[in-house]
């Protein structure tokens, strides 16, 4: 009776839910002073970067409690190339560009007075990566391209310094997504860098029948990543090879990090494109394991290889453990990998719902995050398909797309009206809580345009949004397991497509005014926090001793 | 062959000393692959004997060798005027015209000498579709793994299907038939909208045609809206309860949208109807598995193992078996069945050379 009870109780909360959402969740607009234009530059060749980029940052970079916005831009591309490359960087409608939020909700272009106009003309922009690598207090820049990465240095006045010779952080090649991790919890944020293919324009291929497409990623060969170990003095040595990241060669896009067997260390997901994905295990001696297959992690249901592009590590299913959720071309389905716990995965896209959902779209970006503040984790995914002419080889798919939003109720995701009326070529996507009123908003990016920033109407349940001092471990507290009322988030601001989100936690608490906090600590360290109100943005310090 | 029945022939003929000599010279060319060295003899041959049949024939067939078919034509013409009984000079001529577009010209010497092979091509490209299609059923009969043969036989099929469909609808514009034979060609071009709408109509004029729910349930299906394909591979199955395809098709709907146990019924049903189909086998795996039925997800891809060993279903039920067997914590079977997955389906990653 009792049990008949509470599940009454749980389908009419359900459905209260439900109903205070109707509607879309979103408002779609751009703020002032937002004027950034992704400048992918398509040409007659069909260059694979150029269907590609590009990323996006929410971060506070001056550290005023307002989230700013770092963009990621393409470059010039001439048809046909010419050698040595140029993308004509200087040029400022191909800056990556730092927005500055203001009070009032608008944004200011700070990009040349923060340094970062110029980002080498040699250099095609991808992603950027966000973390304070020097624990100074101040959020550092990391910019991935086709040609050479740059690490800029905040230097907390509102400037920032390319440091990227000094550090030896330049990698080369084709770079995507990339984060900051500590791998070896000495307290010091290591850096992840994917890469895609061997490939140039010199060696660039003419894809398709009838009509000339951008090619498939077989066509070239697989690379490896890179894995940068922070020196600690304003360094970094590349331990891809002694610790076993360059084992395996990828066709690596997106990467996000979680301790999935709860050993205390870091562990690393790389959605691959075209192939099995990687589930790097960290040994917790300086090497890591690729055990994708092994885990379950690699293959679909079917065993079946996936197009994977974005890719985010949280735990959907408030189980506690990490899950894998991994974005897809049409037909392939979002994958979604449930950690089983054992260091065991199970794959459950249809389970949850993304058979239906995701089967004839494209994702990149993609993030999960509590937009409903009911205590379960929804779904955002950037979508737009690779080929901008797939529509004529297959008018089933299309090349723009609205993004998909999926509320997720009780580990199952429905599809609900994201807001937005304009299909886009939807790429880059971060996530964070823009105006400061406690529920998640968006900003995603699409080829060719402005940015789309994804507005959360808000409503009336409670949340929690908290901000990890770390003391022992690094200052960002990235690779805490955070536990609030029942709901684990891992503390990162990697994961998705070539972006970067906000590193506070968001924790929506549905009707409770109250919340426990347990924090475990990448130094070990367990702190709780018992009768935290709702509704607030809380600062955690790391207990200096355990 | 032909050689041979060409040598029997000329033993049983007298030629002049000189015409025999280049008779031979020309044979020994030809053995030699010296095919302009033979084309010279044989044609002094019918100089020296032109009522001497087999030297048209073996000039003709030089030319032929050359691939020099438009030449062959005019001394195998002759060699069939000097001897209309002569098969082997038929078969020749039958093929030169043939290949030099003059397929009516070539039937009546294919007739002659029984070729269905010839014929059908033949009767292909003078439009005789049935009169090919049991020709080359014929030939297929006796060369079941001919590759032309198949190939031919499926164009033939596919141009008498289509002049069947162009006749409906130049016949019967409106009808529900033809609709449906539109709602077919959009559904191949990919346009789902298009092929939908064509479906609609001849359902409404037909609402009894049973194929159509299928058939609208496979456009839906490729547009990836699963409910809609589910509505109307349930209507197939109402109409049609003894339908195993119907029955497949729903459960896959319903296996797409997480509705595992109820995709699990109508697959049940569906094996029940056409028992043991391995596309079955492995969707009911599929759904019994989703459902947490685990042992009957083994018993079906072991099943399916039974009756398939090298297919992709067969490495798909592979990998099905390690992911049920690695939760079950059996490591060594799960490893084994891993092995056998990556043995067919062959392993995606690639090492990286040591040092680079």
């Amino acid at each position: 009776m009792l049990k008949t009870l509470s599940h009454v109780a749980f389908v009419l909360t359900s459905a209260l839910l439900v109903a205070a959402i109707a509607g879309p969740i979103f408002e779609v607009n751009l703020p002032h002073g937002l004027d950034f234009t992704l400048q992918n530059s398509p040409t007659p060749q069909k260059y694979l970067i150029e269907t590609m980029p590009g990323g996006v940052a929410l971060l506070d970079y001056n550290n005023d409690g307002l989230l700013d916005i770092f963009l990621v831009n393409g470059g010039r591309i001439t048809s046909p190339m010419q050698t040595p490359e140029n993308f004509d960087r200087h040029d400022p409608q191909y800056w990556n560009r730092l927005y500055r939020q203001n009070k009032d909700g608008s944004f200011t272009d700070v990009t040349e007075q923060a340094g970062l106009a110029n980002a080498g003309d040699g250099n095609y922009g991808m992603g950027v990566a966000v973390g304070d690598y020097d624990n100074d207090g101040y959020p550092d820049l990391y910019v991935t391209s086709y040609g050479k990465n740059i690490l800029y240095h905040n230097n907390g006045d509102g400037t920032f310094t390319d440091v990227t010779a000094k550090a030896g952080v330049a990698a080369g090649g084709w770079s995507v997504s990339a984060g900051f991790f500590d791998y070896d919890n000495d307290g010091k944020l290591d850096l992840f860098v994917t890469r895609y293919m061997e490939w140039d324009t010199k060696h660039s291929k003419n894809c398709g029948g009838n009509y000339h497409t951008y090619c498939p990623p077989e066509e070239f060969p697989a690379t490896t990543s890179i894995l940068y170990h922070n020196n600690g003095d304003g360094t970094f040595t590349d331990v891809s090879q002694r610790s076993g990241i360059a084992s395996k060669k990828g066709r690596a896009l997106g990467v996000a990090f979680a301790d999935y067997d709860e050993d205390g260390f870091t562990d690393i997901f790389v959605a691959n494109d075209g192939m099995q994905q990687y589930l790097y295990h960290n040994n917790g001696n300086g090497t890591f394991a690729e055990l994708g297959l092994e885990a379950g992690a690699a293959l679909s249901e079917d065993g079946r290889r996936l197009s994977g592009m974005g890719v985010v590590f949280q735990d959907y299913d408030n189980d506690g453990r990490p899950d894998v959720m991994v974005t897809e071309l049409p037909r392939e389905i979002y994958g979604v990998y449930h950690n089983d716990g054992g260091g065991s995965f199970s794959y459950r896209s249809l389970e949850t719902g993304l058979g239906v959902l995701s089967s004839g779209s494209a994702g990149w970006g993609v993030g999960l995050e509590d937009f409903d503040n009911d205590g379960w984790k929804d779904l955002f995914v950037a979508q737009g398909h690779v080929l901008d002419n797939v529509e004529h080889i297959d008018p089933s798919l299309h090349y723009p797309e609205l993004p998909l939003v999926a509320m997720n109720h009780n580990g199952r995701f429905e599809g609900v009206d994201s807001g937005s009326a304009t299909p886009v070529a939807g790429r880059g996507a971060a996530f964070g809580d823009i105006n400061n009123d406690g529920w998640q908003d968006v900003v995603m990016t699409y080829l060719g345009g402005h940015p789309q920033v994804f507005t959360n109407r808000g409503g009336k349940s409670h949340w929690l949004t908290i901000s990890l001092r770390g003391t022992r471990s690094n200052r960002d507290g990235f690779g805490a397991r955070v536990k609030v009322n029942g709901q684990t988030r891992f503390a990162t601001s990697a994961g998705s497509y070539l972006s970067s989100s906000d590193k506070r936690l968001h924790f929506g608490l549905g009707t409770a005014a109250t919340a426990k906090v347990e924090i475990a600590w990448p130094s070990g360290v367990h702190q709780t926090l018992n009768d935290v109100h709702a509704d607030q943005f809380l600062e955690v310090r790391e207990p200096e001793k355990p | 062959m032909i050689r041979a029945i060409l040598l029997l022939w000329f033993a049983a003929q007298t030629l002049s000393p000189e015409a025999a000599q280049h008779m031979q010279a020309g044979i020994d060319a030809e053995k030699q692959q010296q095919v302009d060295v033979a084309i010279t003899e044989f044609r002094k041959v019918t100089e020296l004997e032109p009522t001497f049949t087999e030297g048209f024939v073996s000039l003709g067939q030089a030319y032929m060798e050359k691939h020099d078919l438009g030449s062959a034509i005019a001394p195998l013409k002759h060699a069939v005027e000097l001897d209309p009984d002569m098969s082997p000079a038929h078969q020749l001529l039958g093929y030169a015209l043939l290949a030099q577009g003059y397929a009516a010209q070539a039937i009546p010497h294919l007739q002659k000498v029984g070729d269905k092979t010839g014929l059908g091509i033949a009767e292909i490209q003078t439009g005789q579709l049935p009169e090919a299609i049991a020709n080359l059923q014929a030939a297929l009969a006796e060369r079941p793994n001919d590759q032309d043969l198949l190939y031919y036989l499926g164009r033939a099929s596919g141009l008498l299907s289509k002049q069947s469909i162009d006749t409906l609808l130049a016949a019967y514009p409106d009808s529900a038939r033809a609709h449906q034979a539109m709602a077919e060609n959009y559904f191949v071009l990919r346009q789902m909208p298009d092929a939908e709408k064509q479906y609609r109509e001849a359902l409404r004029l037909r609402p009894e045609m049973p194929e159509l729910h299928l058939e609208l349930g496979e456009v839906y299906a490729g547009a990836f809206q699963w409910a809609k394909a589910e509505e109307e591979f349930r209507a197939q199955t109402k109409l049609q309860p003894g339908n195993a395809e119907a029955a497949y098709r729903l459960g896959t709907a319903l296996l797409e949208q997480g509705k595992a146990h109820d995709a699990r019924a109508e697959l049940l049903r569906a094996n029940k109807l056409l028992p043991d189909m391995p596309e079955t086998l492995y969707s009911l795996g599929k759904a019994a598995s989703l459902d947490g039925d685990t042992a009957a997800a083994e018993k079906d891809w072991t099943k399916l193992l039974s009756i398939e060993k090298e297919s992709s279903l067969a490495a798909q039920a592979h990998f099905g078996l390690a992911s049920i067997y690695r939760k079950q914590g059996n490591t060594e079977a799960a490893k084994r069945e891993m092995q056998e997955f990556q043995r067919l389906q062959g392993n995606s990653s690639q090492a990286a050379a040591p040092g680079k």
